[in-house]
């Protein structure tokens, strides 16, 4: 686990977070968990023994103030169910959720209500717009449920409309927006109240690849501009590692690795894991730190200055560099062009990446 | 032992068994009955006098509830008068340009024409006064109805522990016949129109509820989370959210309510006191004056047609059309109104279809005079040959006045032989069940439906439970059945038994047939669908006109207008189950070689058959309703009793007969759904 949080709360803290679906199920995991007791797989097995559904397995994770955390798993692998337990969706059987150190499973209804007015934002697969309203009515929902006024409400989600791009379209009706376009409306709804958390359940995957990517950079450089803490679902491992800062990976129920991109790339802890990241192009993910020999000093060459944080793609293109331009000739030796090594390492590079 | 192991493995499926266990019931039936009268009359001291009881206990709780029930009956009572005064005194070009407007509105130039044309034909036929009456009582019961089963159905989907006790109710709800919802109102309320309002209230709001919760389980779990995450209140989810977001659905409801509410507001008519269009069908018919109930009718179905139309509209997610236009059709018929005041007749003194009336009179008798011979002929096959047998047995119905014979003894005694030969036959090809369903068919034909034994028929009912579903259905129809053995009512729960029986059997096969028929020719369909639709939008009261103007009186009238309501159902769930094969499985099949009429029979016919039987079921429900309404023209079964109740106030026998009448409906319902539900496992539907 990951532990480092800064003197302040870390923006979400889950412990011990088990959700277990079926009749008695909050009785069954009880009794189970009595101090002392089985391993979390023995636990889960006894459950599903009993015909429960263990869906999440004793998570704990932090995820901290403005940083982007990925669960990336299969599908049915429990992760629309984690972060519906950790907006408080459906009710977790057992564990905590502290978001800036409140427990909000504590929470009293009317706190929760305040708290998704104010504090949270989520995203969902298939949208979740409203059909009988306009673009800017759906985005102006959650404000107007804080009271906001008419006037004050349009103008604040035309801010957003207009943050996503889709200014313009306020006046028209869900059913009347392509896939993309409407993935749009779900974002500038979850972000009109400003929340510090942002939760989306696989945002992007109901889209087609070209749309996916074009929103994953916007969606980057909205992030960029107001630094959320966000838990980003995803099952897509090249989305999870574009976007992440950290990851966690789950597998039916279990949290099985958290890491950064490069850690879950370069040392996966099980075969799960390595199946995910097999095909992913090592050298864009991959920094020197892992491949330099450690020593203390090293002789001066001169040429490029490299960094541990670079990946492997830019240390490739900046040791080209120090070679000089070389010529290429046709079929008759006739000089006809010339090669600058660097654009040959970019150029590999790209190809294996894509 | 040894000796029963032959018959075991000859036994060696639920349905053998329990034709067998039928039959061998049947057959000491047959032999005990010289002996043993009881057998077949329920006796009399073994009666229990449910319907006084029931009558001395709501007496004495309706005479505690009574004055807050007149209270609100004087309330309901100003509301109506109200929406009556506003409908009848405000100028019939205005009327005629709202209805065009909102025809506008909701369907553009097509509804609009409807509209206009649908009330200019009640203008003309006369009847525009008593047409607003009923109009009146649907708009004031209407809202009420519309407010109970949104209630009703938030409350389901609200409280989850409360759903299934709702949604039982709501199926009671639709069995109980429209009928005796009138008597205990009728008590409760006195004689007049309220009671047709509260009525209509009460029985279109279950459409509605149903609606609105099928309507609010569907909105798409998303949507609901991100209402939540909205950080609305539960009201505000509701309200705001789910609600709209269900309304497609609940437009549906509010369709179904409106067809509801005009077709009991119609059926009220019975009660009287109130000059209303039904009441209107209700005396010309009394009085024998076709051609004018024909008109009144007309004028009723031109209604439903327009009400369900419009409302049909608003269930549809189409693009509304420009209020402009609305907004000019009100002003220029307020215009006319004023301008014309003094030239435009008054609504209530136009009648253009007297002579239509006349004509129609004039030609229904000049027909029935020339065929009316032939039409004698066409009831009195059917009644002798058909329906008498079935009714009392072939034993009394082959008379020398019906048949030109006597039956005798001997004729019995070698159907039976045949029978039994037959069934022989049968059971050595290995088709046993098929021989004893022969034998058991011959058996009631020749006892005749009312005169069963009541312990066959319950052994037989528990039988048909027990292999459509098992024990605890078997145990629920036998109990329920027993119920009204008890209560007296058992003669005429046979009497109804044997009409809707026989209605539904024909229903059965002519509408499977169409249905048929209509599945694999386009241009079949094309005359079946919009006559099916018709006779769907048709209030029930309406059918009896034409029956009574060419069969006069009696059962075989009833038997018809029986048919022509229930037979839409089978028509469309037949045609339904046969078109809507997967086409993999067509293509599996034409690839195998099969001939359209093979994939007919080994593909399509099996996989219909679920759907096939539900249509069935519907029937079966139609029917029931139907036979209810018919008691007017001259049944004699529960329907008769309900109806006699009405008359009487006599709130006991309305219960019991009514509830007599719902039970028959469930038992045939579960019955026919629990084959159904075995026929979609066998398939892994
Ligand atoms: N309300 C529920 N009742 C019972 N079981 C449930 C419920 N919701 C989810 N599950 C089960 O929990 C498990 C995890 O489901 P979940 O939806 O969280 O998966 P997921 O990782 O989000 O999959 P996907 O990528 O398909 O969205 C599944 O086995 C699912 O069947
Ligand atoms: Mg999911």
């Amino acid at each position: 686990m990951t532990g480092t949080g800064g003197p302040d709360a870390p923006a979400i803290a889950v412990d011990g977070l088990w959700q277990v679906f079926g009749d008695g199920a909050r009785p069954a995991l009880s009794e189970l968990l009595k101090p002392g007791a089985a391993t979390t797989d023995g636990v889960a097995r006894r459950l599903k023994e009993q015909g429960l559904i263990p869906a999440v397995q004793d998570a704990s994770f932090t995820v901290k103030e403005g940083e982007l955390f990925v669960i990336m798993g299969l599908s049915g692998s429990g992760k629309s169910t984690l972060i519906r337990c950790m907006s408080r969706l459906v009710e977790p059987t057992s564990g905590s959720v502290l978001m800036a150190g409140e427990d909000i499973l504590a929470a009293s209804k009317r706190r929760m209500i305040e708290l998704r007015r104010d504090k949270l934002g989520m995203v969902f697969q298939h949208f979740g717009l409203f059909p009988h309203m306009s673009v800017v009515d759906n985005v102006a929902f959650p404000i107007k449920m804080k009271g906001v006024g008419l006037k004050e409400r349009r103008a604040r989600a035309m801010e957003v409309i207009e943050l996503v791009g889709l200014g313009g379209r306020e006046d028209a009706y869900p059913r009347e927006l392509s896939g993309g376009q409407r993935q749009r409306v779900g974002i500038a709804r979850s972000l009109a109240v400003n929340p510090d958390v942002w939760f989306l359940d696989e945002p992007f995957s109901a889209l087609d690849p070209l749309i996916r990517r074009q929103l994953q950079d916007e969606f980057l450089n909205i992030q960029a501009t107001l630094r959320k803490s966000i838990v980003f679902i995803t099952h897509d491992i090249g989305e999870a590692l574009k976007l992440a800062d950290r990851i966690a990976i789950m597998r039916d129920g279990v949290i099985v690795q958290i890491g950064t991109p490069s850690e879950i790339v370069l040392n996966p802890v099980d075969d799960y894991v390595r199946e995910f990241s097999r095909d992913i192009p090592k050298g864009r993910h991959m920094t020197l730190e892992a491949l330099m020999e450690p020593v203390d000093v090293a002789p001066d060459r001169g040429g490029p200055e490299l960094r541990t944080a670079m990946t492997l793609d830019d240390a490739l293109s900046a040791c080209a560099l120090t070679f000089e331009p070389m010529a290429v000739r046709d079929g008759e030796g006739r000089v006809v062009g010339l090669l600058h090594p660097e654009a040959l390492a970019r150029a590999v590079g790209e190809a294996q990446s894509t | 032992m040894s000796g029963l192991s032959p018959l075991t493995t000859a036994l060696d499926s639920k349905g053998k068994q329990a034709a067998a266990l039928v039959v061998f019931v049947g057959l000491l039936c047959l032999l005990a009955a010289p002996y043993a009268p009881w057998l077949v009359a329920w006796p009399s001291v073994l009666t229990v006098p449910m319907s006084e009881w029931i009558s001395q206990g709501l007496g004495a709780f309706f005479d505690l509830i009574k004055p807050a029930m007149r209270w609100v009956s004087w309330v309901l009572g100003f509301g109506m008068a109200a929406a009556n005064w506003l409908l009848v005194s405000t100028p019939w070009v205005v009327v005629i340009g709202m209805t065009t407007a909102v025809g506008w509105y909701l369907g553009g130039l097509k509804m609009a024409a409807l509209g206009f044309f649908g009330l200019l034909f009640v203008l003309a036929s006369g009847y525009w006064v008593e047409s607003m009456n009923t109009l009146a009582l649907v708009f004031v019961s209407v809202p009420l109805a519309l407010l109970l089963g949104t209630a009703i159905g938030i409350l389901a989907y609200e409280v989850a522990r409360v759903k299934k006790a709702v949604e039982a109710v709501l199926d009671l709800m639709q069995t109980i016949p429209t009928f005796a919802y009138l008597t205990p109102l009728l008590l409760l309320f006195g004689f007049g129109p309220v009671v047709g309002l509260i009525a209509s209230a009460i029985y279109a709001a279950p459409p509605m509820a149903r609606n609105v919760l099928l309507g609010l389980e569907r909105v798409e779990s998303e949507i609901k989370e991100a209402a939540v995450m909205s950080g609305g209140t539960r009201a505000q989810q509701l309200f705001l959210v789910e609600l709209p977001s269900a309304m497609t659905q609940i437009m549906v409801g509010v369709n179904q309510s409106l067809m509801a509410a005009l077709s009991m507001v119609i059926i009220a008519a019975v009660i009287g006191g109130f000059n209303d269009i039904g009441w209107e069908v209700l005396l010309t018919m009394r009085k024998a004056q076709f051609g004018q109930s024909f008109l009144a009718g007309l004028v009723i179905v031109v209604f439903a047609i327009v009400i369900d139309r419009m409302s049909g509209a608003l269930a549809q997610e189409r693009r509304r059309y420009s209020t402009r236009v609305v907004w000019w059709i009100i002003v220029a018929s307020l215009v006319a109104a004023v301008v014309l005041r003094d030239i435009l007749p008054d609504a209530g003194t136009l009648s253009y279809f007297g002579g239509v009336a006349d004509a129609v009179d004039q030609s229904v008798g000049d027909f029935t005079r020339v065929y009316g011979t032939t039409l004698d002929t066409v009831k009195n096959t059917a009644m002798f040959y058909v329906l008498l047998p079935l009714r009392i047995g072939l034993d009394d119905a082959v008379l020398p006045f019906t048949w030109g014979f006597q039956w005798t003894a001997a004729m019995s005694a070698w159907v039976y032989a045949i029978g039994v030969t037959l069934a022989a036959v049968l059971a050595w090809q290995g088709r046993l069940t098929l021989g004893l369903c022969l034998l058991l068919l011959i058996g009631v034909i020749e006892t005749g439906v009312t005169q069963l034994p009541w312990i066959f028929v319950l052994v037989g009912v528990g039988a048909l439970g027990w292999v459509s579903s098992g024990w605890r259905l078997s145990v629920l129809c036998v109990g329920l059945l027993g119920l009204i053995l008890i209560s007296g009512l058992w003669d005429r729960a046979l009497l109804s038994l044997y009409l809707s029986g026989a209605a539904v059997f024909t229903c059965a096969v002519l509408g499977g047939a169409l249905g048929l028929w209509a599945a694999v020719s386009r241009t079949a369909w094309a005359v079946i669908h919009p006559v099916c639709d018709m006779l769907q939008t048709i209030p029930l009261f309406v059918f009896l006109i034409p029956m009574l103007m060419f069969f006069q009186i009696g059962e075989f009238s009833a038997f018809l207008a029986i048919i022509a309501y229930a037979i839409v159902p089978m028509i469309r769930y037949t045609r339904h189950g046969l078109v809507t094969t997967p086409e993999d499985m067509i293509e599996a099949a034409t690839s195998s070689g099969a001939t359209n009429w093979q994939i007919m029979r080994e593909v399509r016919a099996p996989y219909a058959a679920p759907t096939i039987l539900l249509g069935l079921n519907q029937t079966i429900l139609y029917a029931f309703a139907m036979l209810v309404i018919a008691a007017l023209i001259g049944t004699t079964g529960l329907g008769q009793s309900i109806y006699i109740a009405l008359g009487r106030a006599d709130v006991g026998l309305g219960i019991t007969a009514g509830a007599a009448m719902a039970i028959l409906a469930l038992v045939a319902d579960r019955l026919v759904q629990g084959f159904a539900e075995e026929r979609r496992k066998a398939l892994g539907l």
